[in-house]
Parts: C-alpha cells; sequence; structure tokens
C-alpha cells in the first residue's frame, strides 16, 4: 500500500503532507514527555518550561490535521486503506494532542515538588517514565511507518504500564503513611503518576487506530490488563485539581 | 405478528447464479470463469476498469449477445431454475422477465405513453382502462407521473435526459420483470437527475433484483448491497458494499478503488 502511488499526484501529496504533520506532531510530543521525565527525574526547570512552552504549537498543528483531514474527505472521497489513514489521522491526532497536555501538566507540577531529604525514591517512577515513553516511542514509529507489529507490541506492553502504576501508587501511600511531611510531595508525584499512564493510554489508543489503519481489523476491545490493586480504584477517582 | 429470521435476512434467496460462465467475442476470452450469486430483492454492483467485462456479464444475462453472431457463452446462468444460457429458451419472455437500461437514454421514437406501451402489449393483452392504470402505476414509481401527465401524448425526446432516462426505467419495469440490468444508467446525467434515479433504486429493490455497471465509486457505495470487481474479465472480488469500501480483500481491489490502478 505505502509504495504505490496514486494517479491523481495532488492527491498523493496531500496524503504525504498528511503524513508528515502528523510525523512532526508526534515528535514535538515525544520531545515534549522526554523533557517532563528530565524535569522531574534531574530537577531541570527549563526542561519544564521548554515542554510548557510547546503546547500551542501541537494544539496549532492539531487544528491543522484536522482541517486537512476533512479536506481530503470532503474533496477526495478517499476509500479503503486511504479511507481508514485518514480517519486514523483525525483520531491520533486528539491523542497526541492530549499527550502534550499530559507532558506540560507533568512539567509545571515537577516545578511545584518541594522533595523532603533523600527520603522518597524515584526509581520506580523513573522506570515507569521510560516504559511509557518506549510506547510512545514505538507507537508514534508505528504512525510514520504504518507498522501493525509495532502497533501490536504497544498494546501488548500497556498492561506492563499498568502494573508500573499500581506498584508506584502502593510505594507511594506507603511513603505518606510513614510520615505527614512526605504527603505534599507524594501527592505531587501520585498525579504525575497517574498523568503518565494516561499517557501509556493514549499511545496505546494511537497504536489501536494505526493497526485499523494498516490491516482493516479492530483489535479486541479489551486491552490486556495488570492486575489492579484494590487501592487503584482509590487512585482512579481521584480528581485532579488544576495545575495552570 | 411475522419476525424476520435472521438466517433468511442474512441470506436471502438467489435470483441469478452465475457459475463456471466463460465468455467469448470470437477468439476473444472476454470472461473467465466467472460465478458470482446475485440476491434477490438487492443491488449488486459491478465495477472495474473498461474492458473488464462487467458489461459484457450484464450482456449475458438477457442473452443481447444472441444478437451478434460469433458470440458465445458456456457454463450456466441460472434464472428461476433454468440455465438462461439453453438453446431453446424463449428469449422474448426472458427478455420481459429481465429488464434492461442503458448508458444513454434510449425512448423511442413514439410517445411517452406509447414508450411504456409497447412492450408491455407484446406480452400481455390489457384493455385500455388496464392499459391507462399501467402506465400511471409504472409512471408514478419513477417519479415521473406529475413531470407527464398532461403531455402523455407527446414525444419521448421532448423529455429532459434525466426524465428520458426515468422514462426508459419505467419502459422496462413495465413488463413487470424480476430483474433489472443497469448499464451505467446515469453516466449522461446531472447530479439532480443521479440522485433521483438512485433514490428509485432504493425503492425498486423492495420489488426487483437489480444489477448496475458503473463507473462511479461513489455511486456503487451509496446504492449496492454487494459489491463485485472485475478485471481483465476475471472476478476479483465480491463483498457487502461496505466491506468492499472499507477494508477490501484484494490487493487489486484496493488499488483500483483508491485510484492507484495503471
Amino acid at each position: 500500500m505505502a509504495d504505490r502511488s496514486h494517479i491523481v499526484k495532488s492527491y498523493e501529496q496531500e496524503l504525504g503532507q498528511l503524513r508528515s504533520m502528523m510525523a512532526q506532531m508526534g515528535g514535538i510530543v515525544e520531545n515534549q514527555v522526554a523533557l517532563a521525565l528530565s524535569a522531574i527525574a534531574d530537577r531541570n526547570e527549563e526542561a519544564a518550561d521548554a515542554a510548557a512552552r510547546q503546547d500551542p504549537e501541537v494544539d496549532q498543528l492539531e487544528r491543522e490535521v484536522e482541517s486537512l483531514a476533512i479536506r481530503l474527505l470532503a474533496l477526495r472521497s478517499p476509500m479503503a486503506g486511504d479511507l481508514r489513514e485518514i480517519v486514523a489521522a483525525l483520531k491520533i491526532t486528539g491523542d497526541l494532542e492530549r499527550i502534550g497536555d499530559y507532558a506540560s501538566s507533568i512539567a509545571r507540577r515537577s516545578l511545584r515538588i518541594r522533595m523532603p531529604e533523600n527520603q522518597i525514591s524515584l526509581s520506580g517512577l523513573r522506570s515507569m517514565g521510560r516504559l511509557v515513553q518506549e510506547n510512545l516511542r514505538r507507537s508514534i514509529d508505528a504512525i510514520t511507518q504504518q507498522d501493525s507489529n509495532r502497533a501490536m507490541e504497544v498494546w501488548h506492553s500497556d498492561r506492563a504500564v499498568d502494573e508500573y502504576y499500581t506498584a508506584l501508587f502502593r510505594e507511594l501511600v506507603t511513603y505518606m503513611m510513614e510520615d505527614a511531611r512526605n504527603i505534599r510531595a507524594c501527592t505531587e508525584l501520585l498525579f504525575i503518576a497517574k498523568n503518565l499512564e494516561r499517557i501509556g493510554d493514549h499511545a496505546t489508543n494511537i497504536a489501536e487506530r494505526v493497526f485499523y489503519a494498516v490491516t482493516g481489523d479492530n483489535l479486541p476491545s479489551l486491552r490486556p490488563r495488570g492486575a489492579p490493586a484494590s487501592a487503584l480504584t482509590v487512585a482512579e477517582t481521584m480528581q485532579e485539581p488544576d495545575v495552570r | 405478528m411475522t419476525e424476520t429470521d435472521p438466517q433468511v435476512a442474512k441470506s436471502p434467496e438467489v435470483a441469478l447464479a452465475v457459475r463456471n460462465l466463460n465468455f467469448y467475442y470470437g477468439e476473444n476470452h472476454a470472461l473467465h470463469d466467472i460465478s458470482i450469486d446475485f440476491p434477490a430483492r438487492r443491488v449488486t454492483a459491478m465495477i472495474g476498469p473498461s474492458g473488464c467485462g462487467k458489461s459484457t456479464l450484464l450482456r449475458v444475462f438477457n442473452r443481447m449477445y444472441d444478437l451478434y453472431p460469433g458470440q458465445r457463452a458456456t457454463g450456466e446462468v441460472i434464472f428461476d431454475g433454468r440455465n438462461v444460457l439453453e438453446r431453446d429458451l424463449d428469449l422474448n419472455i426472458l427478455r420481459a422477465r429481465v429488464g434492461m437500461v442503458f448508458q444513454k437514454p434510449t425512448p423511442f421514437p413514439m410517445s411517452i405513453y406509447d414508450n411504456i406501451a409497447f412492450g408491455v402489449r407484446l406480452h400481455e393483452k390489457l384493455n385500455k382502462a388496464e392499459m391507462d392504470a399501467r402506465v400511471q402505476d409504472v409512471l408514478t414509481r419513477v417519479a415521473l407521473w406529475n413531470e407527464v401527465r398532461d403531455r402523455l401524448h407527446a414525444p419521448a425526446s421532448g423529455l429532459s435526459g434525466g426524465q428520458q432516462q426515468r422514462l426508459c426505467i419505467a419502459r422496462s419495469i413495465a413488463t413487470r420483470p424480476e430483474v433489472l440490468l443497469l448499464d451505467e444508467p446515469t453516466s449522461a446525467l446531472d447530479p439532480i437527475s443521479t440522485a433521483r434515479i438512485e433514490e428509485l433504486l432504493d425503492e425498486l429493490k423492495e420489488e426487483f433484483t437489480i444489477a448496475i455497471v458503473t463507473h462511479n465509486m461513489q455511486q456503487a457505495a451509496r446504492c449496492a448491497d454487494q459489491v463485485a470487481f472485475f478485471y481483465m474479465g476475471r472476478l476479483i472480488e465480491v463483498d457487502s458494499a461496505d466491506r468492499m469500501f472499507t477494508n477490501p480483500k484484494q490487493q487489486q481491489t484496493q488499488d483500483y478503488i483508491t485510484g492507484r490502478f495503471g
């Protein structure tokens, strides 16, 4: 499919434009997540600012992808693989935009954490961050290479992200119980973990949409899931206060 | 109260069953071993590049090819329990039961009324009142009655292209056929007339089995329940319109409907 060109060259060009906009958007969002993770891990304020600063660009790209996709639908009457790719792009662009939002939320939050001396280990959060980052990278590769196998890998790996989140949740709750002075920082870290988990979910959404666009088939509606901790239900109902 | 059996709804009876059909224009082998079912009271669209054999298949169904020497078909086309290709089949009856509409409107050089009455008179003896009723009935069904009721005896050639095409459809259903064959019926019509014909197909399929050849992919997507893709005299793929246009199984189909053929 990918190496076959349309008879109408301008149609082919517009599809190419759509693909490159998606790749560009994916690249920026990936970078935002990397900056946000570095903001937490290295207490890097510059990185945090940089992550938040890229939001408007991502929003702008989302609007451009949407309007190009709608134009293609209206003017080219796409069929089969083209139709699936364009509709998938419409939805993926929304997922990418949300990921960007979560990344800048993590970045902004990282600036507010006042870490108690040497009490809280960030290694769990770092590992979860690395996995989410890896999944995001794979799902963006899946978009640019129209690779359903890549998509499948991400889909299977979401379970591990969930498990990290559950473990991290327990760990942070333990810190809080140990010492009430940890509560403030740990609460921030919990929200960060939740945001990372959401990024992982959106990466999985992207993987599902790429899989559909490429194969025409849907992945099962139930994702492979990690066993939820009983405490997880509390975490899932927690409302995140606006940090803007 | 009757309930529709879901099995029946899924697999309706077959009006035309084509089995291992081969067709030759003299030396030219135009259709290769075609097997396909046309479900009753459904619209089947046939798509494919020019010369792929889709119109040829249509011409087999009412034995149009019999008019030309050197053209012959082998295999089976089962219609109402009989093979349409049998030598001793009464072609006049076959053509009354399998109506056909062509790309360009082909009204006879006579009045609107007679265009319809002409074919009916060949097959049925109706009195004046019955014939009037038949004419009104079919013209109403093709949504032409209100436009022509005051000039039924004016020449059909005075109608617009879209009206002429609807008249031709009225003419072909006036003999009460079971199957309606349409060979690119809207390719010479403007979008409004095209929409009228498509709407008409939607209504007619409640009663007739419809086979339509079209070059317009969107038309096939809009009108058809089942779509068959032909290429170089072979049936490449047949599936529901829905699956055909969102997720065709064959690469050739995909290439054709997305405009990558060449």
